[in-house]
């Protein structure tokens, strides 16, 4: 059995001769790449990895013995014995024919394009020597004004149509079209229209030539003038590489490329991302220039709680914060500190930062922005597999025969794993979404559209959909062999048993059918991956849903097993990151649990100092005790609770409550203006460090420009801090922090060794187990109860169900300083479906009433017409505070994982008369 | 426009000829050609409403359906006359007169080739061969061929359709 | 010379309206019967092989030949395609075999599917056959109500259905591969071969595309016997009849049934009337406007495949476009450079940026303003253009050029030299018809 299996893995491979040289490669390569593999240089203009061979361009002619004509070794795949000529006299005059032709049209206007130095049909002009022999009339196409971002020039282009064919085959987006025939082919949208698309940038970085291109930095720059820095982009936490290209003389940061080689594109996809980006990682960058940046310290006038916030130097400013730090730790004692940081920071400046908090503070009250949801996920992976790291991987995505997307709008949350998704999708893989959303045709992509079994529920209605999946597994008797004896899974059969599908049907919205055939083929399939996100991750139950799916898989032998498990998405770039450097109050960097003596023994002695114990509070608890206070300072780096919590969350007034408030942020938020400090911080293209994304892999930051003038690294401000208070916290620069994270964790360097190597930490298969054993029945009934009554208002009697999550074009607040970003939308709407937009008679723009259904307040809000949205739902997109909507939803607090939730609501509409 | 605005709707005869297409082909897109043909018999040309409409028929986004219809030459993107002229431009028919011919058209109808008379009537066009070489000089005005042209001929087709006779289909060789 | 006429015996046979009585009333769709009875599938693409029919859609590839290279996995779904996009400048039989004798064309579709085991099967027919259309959509309807086609065919186990699907405009969907994305609802491009139809075709299906005169050969074939049909026409290589559409200068323009291999002389002053007021020929395309220019000194080739070629043109699609003394061939050549400058799919980049260049060019000569050196170039232009491209168009479209260059530089160089026609141009006929 083994052995067959091997055999089959084996790759075929086919010999063949290029040039005089024999290569073997895997049966099914093209000529083209068979040759790359010699080093020998094919050029060519349509051909691309990732798309589909076209054979448009005609360059990459090759001679091939045995076949009449000259072939495009793009298409060609090899066979066994071929013999291919890429230089003979014969071969170069063809390629020099394409090149006349290719020039015929082209304007020739290198001194003004944006990709002169870094295009092939300069190169290849160079080096065929093909000068134009046209002396005709040039094809002239009128300047059209695409889009605020994208700039087309159609005369420069060749063609090649790999703008389209990236649209539609990788992205799914098919916003582009060729439009017309033969010699008056161009790009287009549609009709007259200005490009609307998830601008991704995709076709602007694999356009070969001028005729696509970025329009911020437009005649900025020639590309030799550039410093290219490959980092980690700071946006999703599905860490994409990218590289900034910037001008290190100026602090500016230029424009975001990812695709590597660009200079004649030849190579590609490096990174997570494989070079795809998304409209965050490749327009959204103007945020790091901004002119609303920090660039002072700002300091309370005359240190009065009511002066104004005026600039301050850093001497100052750093004497105010170690002097109030000093006194109240002096009066209080450590616990009398909260401190939030935000999961967008490096690990090295979370690092920093929650030693400063636990060694120089000595306060255990530590938390940051994973609060606001991936704790759940986190801590419910932790126990059921013993590492909050994913086991399956994107390439485990793409591979696999079946992917369960459930509680997310991927394209918008996390677009970069949607095309993981999408590709699986387009691979023939079963794709179950469960999504109360509608399949729509629009020029955003939409994973419904995609879906093989779409599980329309309720909205809000997660939770029971997959407690309807496990027990229509446990009905179908598919437990994994082995399973089904124990008393653990025994007990589960009994507890799902009890709900009657009714209650599942009705609670859900769907058919038990439905759920069942769903739960049929996850069963069947042999590598599946559930995605889940923000709607699981950040909603009510959170923690027992991410408990429930695992039960799902662990049921059907899906948890640990290679290629499959759970895969939960998370907003923020470093939010694996700051959960494992320790920034919660329950956990010590890399892992270690602050109640459990073992792991703390470990911490303290490479700190060589105590660490207070815990408990520590969480987020809202601090919150609490500061409007109560118990806490008397908070220390704000990166977060900012009074812009992102509802207003009944009582934030702002914690802070006003609270003596001593420091904000650290590249930006002056809602939250700094109620500090009593604030310091600009440097931004993660400004340092060194490292990101680890959601699926667990640590990735470089690399510093691309100086420190804005003015701001300083986070861990350099907390170091500064910390000898002011007479308490060392002494590092050189970056690296020492990183070195000091490794030698504590090795799992905690770039490339560094993954869960699998993680000392002191079982297998997950063994952790699972134990899971099993010992935990799966805990609070089963309450995991597995349905709420009686728990239905989703009905449009019909003015009662919506409001959703606030992220927009493929924002996330959180930073992307409201990113121009380009703002150029795409720079105002929110409610997005409705047209059927309720009709009943309201409102068209799209106008203007509705939001009330809360429970609490005071309203506000009014225009409106977005979008089919996707079902009848009776509405979505908001979180990132904008403008009108409040944010502040109509009440806070409820998560009693397993403390998360604090408010994403969704109950709101009443009215029509404004 | 948003997309998911519904403005135009297909008969009820077409919708019904749409669902029987759709059970020609193993996907959706295959009957796009077929129902844009159909939309444009109804609609006389494809505005961008009835591309918008035909893509959501169809699973598709309106870039791909504009991409398809500005390919072939006998979808309009725009208004034409009630008689589309298409006068046949290619070897054949140019050796027998369709220079003439095309002469004469212009001037009977005071416009130039690509536009359209003032009273919406006609539109002039030159297309490639119209498979009635045999016939030549040949034009198709709304589907019907018109062969083996002379001035008069011209001069009593033009004035039949004036007349409101329409133009009728028939087999080579007989019109 | 008269001929036996097979295809189009019935619809010269007087009354003969191409409904589906009168067709059985000739004898049809008795080949189904025979071939559902006598032949399994492999039988039947067995006997088209032996008959040696040849396509008569432009490359002459043999058919039987063609359905034999689909792969032998009875699971797999496969397609049968009709080309009737006829759209080759000078040809037209095609459009009269579906106008007047719809079913000989539908019975034809039955015997490939069957014998290639298809169930589905798609007649693409041009979007100007608004007419051919009708005619189809009326036959098929009858032929499904008779049975002839829909499930379990002629009561036997054979599922056949036959949709009609209309085009809209684009000579290039006449190349199969594009005709099959077209099929597809996408824009007409034609294909990177390998891997071919018949492998990866419609939908990714192994596909087999016939154009409609081939198609319609086979109930006769199947009818009289592979020894009838290769005692007919030109055996071994080029057996049959063959219809030429004969247009131009000629008294009798029309589509003439023929044994191939008769001479072009023959078709030209005995089929097709002579020339136009008694004139001499200067020039003749053999085979559809992709076919080079022959002179009047090749009028006595014998009209098949392998005579055609070594006089170096083709017989492609059968349209014979015959020009006479007065014709200018610099004219010529640039009405057909317009119309494959028109009809590029403009995928590849030779064919869309060659095929304008040289449209230039010629309109550059044709009006005066030619330089010698054009000459040269135009030559160099069609040759960077020839074998370099995704499909045969590229091919085409220099035929013209390159054979009028060679046989009559003479008159490039009038034109470049005296800024005027050499022949006395028909009342101006012939002058370029502008942009369009
Ligand atoms: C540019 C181009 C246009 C063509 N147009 C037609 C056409 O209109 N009708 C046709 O039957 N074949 C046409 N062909 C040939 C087809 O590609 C194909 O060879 C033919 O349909 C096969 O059928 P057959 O083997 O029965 O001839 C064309 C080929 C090319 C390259
Ligand atoms: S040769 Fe011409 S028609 Fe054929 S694919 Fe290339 S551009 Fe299109
Ligand atoms: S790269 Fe091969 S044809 Fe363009």
């Amino acid at each position: 059995m083994a052995d067959t299996d091997t055999v089959k893995l084996k790759t075929e491979t086919v010999k063949l001769t290029i040039d005089g040289r024999e290569v073997e490669v895997p049966k099914g390569t093209l000529v083209i790449e068979a040759a790359r593999k010699l080093g020998i240089e094919i050029p060519f203009f349509c051909y691309h990895q990732k798309l589909k061979s076209d054979g448009n361009c005609r360059m990459c002619l090759v001679a091939v013995e045995k076949m009449p004509k000259l072939q495009v070794s793009c298409s060609v795949p090899v066979s066994e014995g071929m013999v291919v000529h890429a230089n003979t006299t014969v071969v170069q005059e063809a390629r020099k024919g394409v090149l006349d032709f290719l020039l015929a049209n082209h304007p020739l206007d290198c001194p003004i394009c944006d990709e002169g130095g870094r295009c092939p049909l300069q190169d290849y002009s160079q080096k065929y020597t093909a000068y134009g022999q046209f002396k005709e009339e040039k094809r002239i196409y009128e300047k059209e004004f695409f889009s605020p971002l994208i700039e087309k020039e159609m005369n420069r282009c060749i063609q090649c149509m790999r703008c389209v064919r990236y649209c539609d085959e990788v992205i799914d987006s098919k916003a582009l079209s060729s439009v017309n025939r033969g010699y008056h082919i161009e790009i287009g949208h549609y009709g007259e229209k200005q490009l609307e698309c998830e601008f991704c940038g995709g076709c602007v970085q694999i356009c070969p030539v001028g005729a696509l291109l970025n329009r911020l930095p437009l005649y900025e720059y020639r590309p030799w003038m550039l410093t290219r820095t490959e980092t980690t982009c700071a946006y999703c936490a599905d860490g994409c590489s990218l590289r900034l290209e910037s001008r290190p003389q100026t602090r500016e940061v230029i424009e975001v490329t990812s695709f590597w080689g660009n200079e004649t594109k030849t190579v590609w996809g490096k990174g997570r991302n494989e070079g795809d980006l998304c409209a965050k990682g490749y327009f959204g960058y103007q945020f790091v220039n901004s002119p609303n940046r920090l660039t002072k310290p700002l300091v309370r006038k005359d240190g009065r709680r009511d002066g104004p916030l005026v600039e301050a130097s850093w001497e100052e400013a750093l004497e105010r914060v170690a002097e109030e730090f000093g006194r109240i730790k002096g009066l209080h004692g450590g616990e009398a500190f909260g401190a939030l940081a935000s999961a967008r920071c490096t690990n090295e400046n979370l690092y920093v930062f929650q030693k400063f908090i636990r060694l120089v503070l000595g306060s255990p009250n530590v938390d940051s922005s994973v609060r606001y949801g991936m704790v759940n996920a986190a801590r419910a992976l932790t126990e059921l597999t013993g590492t909050p790291r994913w086991l399956p991987s994107y390439e485990d995505i793409t591979q696999a025969d079946l992917v369960f997307v459930i509680g997310t709008d991927i394209t918008h949350s996390n677009p970069i794993v949607g095309l993981k998704v999408k590709a699986a999708a387009k691979k023939g893989a079963k794709l179950i979404v469960g999504s109360p959303l509608r399949p729509r045709i629009s020029t955003l992509s939409h994973i419904v559209n995609l879906a093989t079994r779409h599980l329309a529920h309720r909205p809000g209605a997660e939770r029971i959909v997959v407690i309807g999946m496990v027990k229509a597994v446990l009905e179908q008797g598919k437990a994994a062999a082995g399973l089904a004896e124990h008393p653990s899974i025994a007990r589960l059969r009994e507890t799902v048993s009890k709900l009657s599908q009714k209650q599942i049907e009705s609670a859900t919205g769907l058919s038990y059918d439905a759920i069942r055939a769903a739960a049929e083929e996850w069963t069947a399939a042999s590598r599946a991956v559930i995605v889940f996100g923000e709607s699981i991750v950040r909603a009510r139950d959170g923690y027992e849903t991410v408990r429930i799916l695992g039960d799902l898989a662990l049921l059907t032998g899906k948890l640990t097993a290679e290629g499959c498990g759970l895969a939960p998405l998370y907003e923020e770039n470093n939010e694996m990151g700051a959960y494992e450097m320790g920034v919660v109050p329950d956990r010590l960097p890399g892992l270690g649990r602050l109640d459990h003596e073992p792991d703390r023994e470990r911490v303290q002695r490479a700190w060589k100092e105590p660490i207070p114990t815990g408990p520590g509070l969480t987020m809202i608890e601090m919150l609490a005790a500061a409007r109560e206070g118990r806490i008397r300072a908070l220390y704000l780096m990166g977060e900012n609770p009074v812009g992102t919590l509802p207003a009944s969350a009582g934030a702002a007034e914690a802070l006003e409550s609270a003596e001593f408030v420091v904000s650290q942020d590249l930006f002056l938020t809602e939250t700094g203006e109620k500090a009593d400090v604030v310091l600009p911080a440097a931004s993660f293209a400004e340092q060194n460090g490292t990101f680890t994304n959601q699926e667990g892999r640590v990735q470089p930051v690399r510093k691309a420009i100086e420190p804005i003038h003015g701001t300083r690294p986070d861990w350099e401000i907390l170091s500064q801090i910390a000898v002011e208070m007479g308490h060392p916290l002494e590092y050189q620069d970056g690296a020492e922090v990183s070195h000091e994270i490794a030698r504590l964790w090795p799992a905690c360097r770039p490339g560094g060794p993954g869960w699998r190597e993680i000392p002191g930490r079982s297998e997950p298969a063994v952790a699972a187990e134990r899971y099993r054993a010992e935990r799966l029945t805990e609070g089963i009934s309450e995991r597995y109860r349905i709420d009686s009554g728990e239905k989703v208002p009905a449009s019909s009697n003015g009662r919506f169900h409001l959703a606030m999550g992220p927009l493929l074009f924002h996330s959180g607040k930073m992307s409201l300083q990113a121009d380009g970003l703002m150029k795409i939308q720079n105002r929110p709407f409610l997005y409705m479906a047209p059927e309720d937009a009709e009943r309201f008679g409102v068209g799209e723009g106008q203007s509705v009433r939001l009330r809360s259904a429970r609490g005071p307040g309203s506000v009014e809000v225009a409106v977005k017409i979008d089919a996707k949205y079902p009848p009776g739902m509405v979505f908001f997109p979180e990132s904008f505070n403008e009108p409040p909507v944010k502040d109509l939803l009440t806070v409820e607090l998560d009693k397993a994982s403390h998360v604090p939730v408010f994403k969704t609501a109950e709101v009443v509409i009215e029509k404004i008369t | 426009m948003n997309p998911e605005t519904k403005k135009v709707e297909f008969s009820e005869k077409a919708q019904k000829e749409i669902r029987e297409l759709l059970t020609h082909y193993p996907d959706k897109r295959s009957a796009l050609l077929p129902v844009l043909n159909l939309a444009q018999a109804e609609f006389g040309y494809i505005s961008e409403e009835v591309m918008i409409m035909v893509a959501r028929l169809l699973d598709l986004t309106p870039p791909k359906v504009f991409e398809v219809l500005t390919f072939y030459t006998l979808l309009n993107d725009r208004p034409v006359g009630k008689y589309l002229i298409q006068l046949c431009r290619t070897l054949s028919c140019a050796l027998v007169g369709s220079e003439n011919v095309l002469g004469h058209l212009k001037q009977r109808l005071g416009i130039e080739v690509g536009e359209t008379t003032r009273d919406g009537l006609f539109t002039l066009r030159t297309v490639e061969c119209l498979a009635s070489c045999g016939t030549a000089p040949v034009m198709q005005i709304n589907g019907a061929f018109y062969e083996k042209l002379t001035r008069e001929k011209v001069d009593r087709i033009l004035d039949d359709l004036k007349r409101g006779d329409p133009p009728v289909l028939k087999p080579m060789g007989e019109n | 010379m008269k001929y036996e006429k097979v295809l189009h015996k019935n619809l010269e046979t007087p009354g003969y309206t191409g409904s589906l009585a009168d067709y059985e009333r000739q004898g049809g769709y008795q080949a189904i019967r025979k071939a559902l009875k006598e032949y399994a599938p492999t039988q039947l693409i067995d006997l088209v092989k032996r008959s040696g029919l040849r396509g008569r859609g432009g490359a002459g590839f043999p058919a039987g030949t063609k359905w034999d290279f689909l792969p032998k996995d009875p699971a797999l779904t496969r397609y049968l395609c009709c080309n009737a996009d006829e759209s080759e400048p000078g040809t037209f039989k095609d459009r009269e075999l579906i106008e007047r004798d719809p079913h000989q064309l539908i019975e034809g579709m039955i015997l490939a599917a069957y014998a290639i085991g298809a169930k589905v099967a798609y007649i693409y027919i041009r979007g100007e056959f608004v007419y051919g259309a009708q005619v189809l959509e009326r036959a098929l309807a009858e032929a499904n109500r008779a049975g002839y086609l829909g499930k379990k065919i002629l009561k036997s186990g054979t599922d056949i259905e036959i949709y009609l699907h209309r085009g809209a405009g684009a000579y290039i969907c006449g190349e199969e591969t594009a005709l099959l994305e077209s099929i597809e609802g996408k824009r007409g491009l034609p294909r990177n071969k390998p891997p071919f139809p018949a492998i990866h075709g419609l939908y990714g299906k192994p596909t087999v595309i016939n154009n409609v005169e081939t198609l319609s050969n086979l109930p006769h074939i199947v009818n009289r016997g592979v020894e009838w049909f290769t005692s007919i026409g030109s055996p071994p290589k080029s057996p049959g009849m063959r219809i030429f559409s004969v247009s131009g200068h000629v008294n009798r323009p029309g589509n003439y049934e023929v044994p191939m291999g008769i001479t072009l002389r023959e078709l030209i002053h005995e089929q097709a009337g002579g020339v136009l007021g008694n004139k001499k020929i200067k020039a003749i395309i053999p085979g559809g406007a992709s076919a080079a220019f022959l002179t009047e000194s090749s009028l006595d080739v014998k009209m098949d495949f392998e005579s055609i070629a070594q006089v170096g043109s083709m017989l492609g699609s059968g349209g014979v476009t015959v020009m006479d003394e007065d014709t200018c061939m610099v004219s010529a050549a640039l009405n057909l450079m317009e119309f494959f400058a028109h009809e590029t799919c403009g995928k590849c980049s030779p064919c869309r940026e060659g095929s304008s260049w040289l449209v230039q060019m010629m309109r550059r000569i044709e009006h005066g303003h030619g330089r010698m050196e054009d000459l040269d170039q135009l030559v160099r232009i069609c040759n960077n253009i020839g074998g370099k491209t995704v499909c045969a168009f590229g091919d085409a479209e220099i035929a013209p050029i390159l054979s009028t260059l060679k046989h009559w530089r003479s008159e490039y160089e009038y034109h470049i030299k005296e800024k005027k026609c050499l022949v006395g141009n028909r009342g101006g006929q012939l002058l370029t018809i502008g942009k369009h």
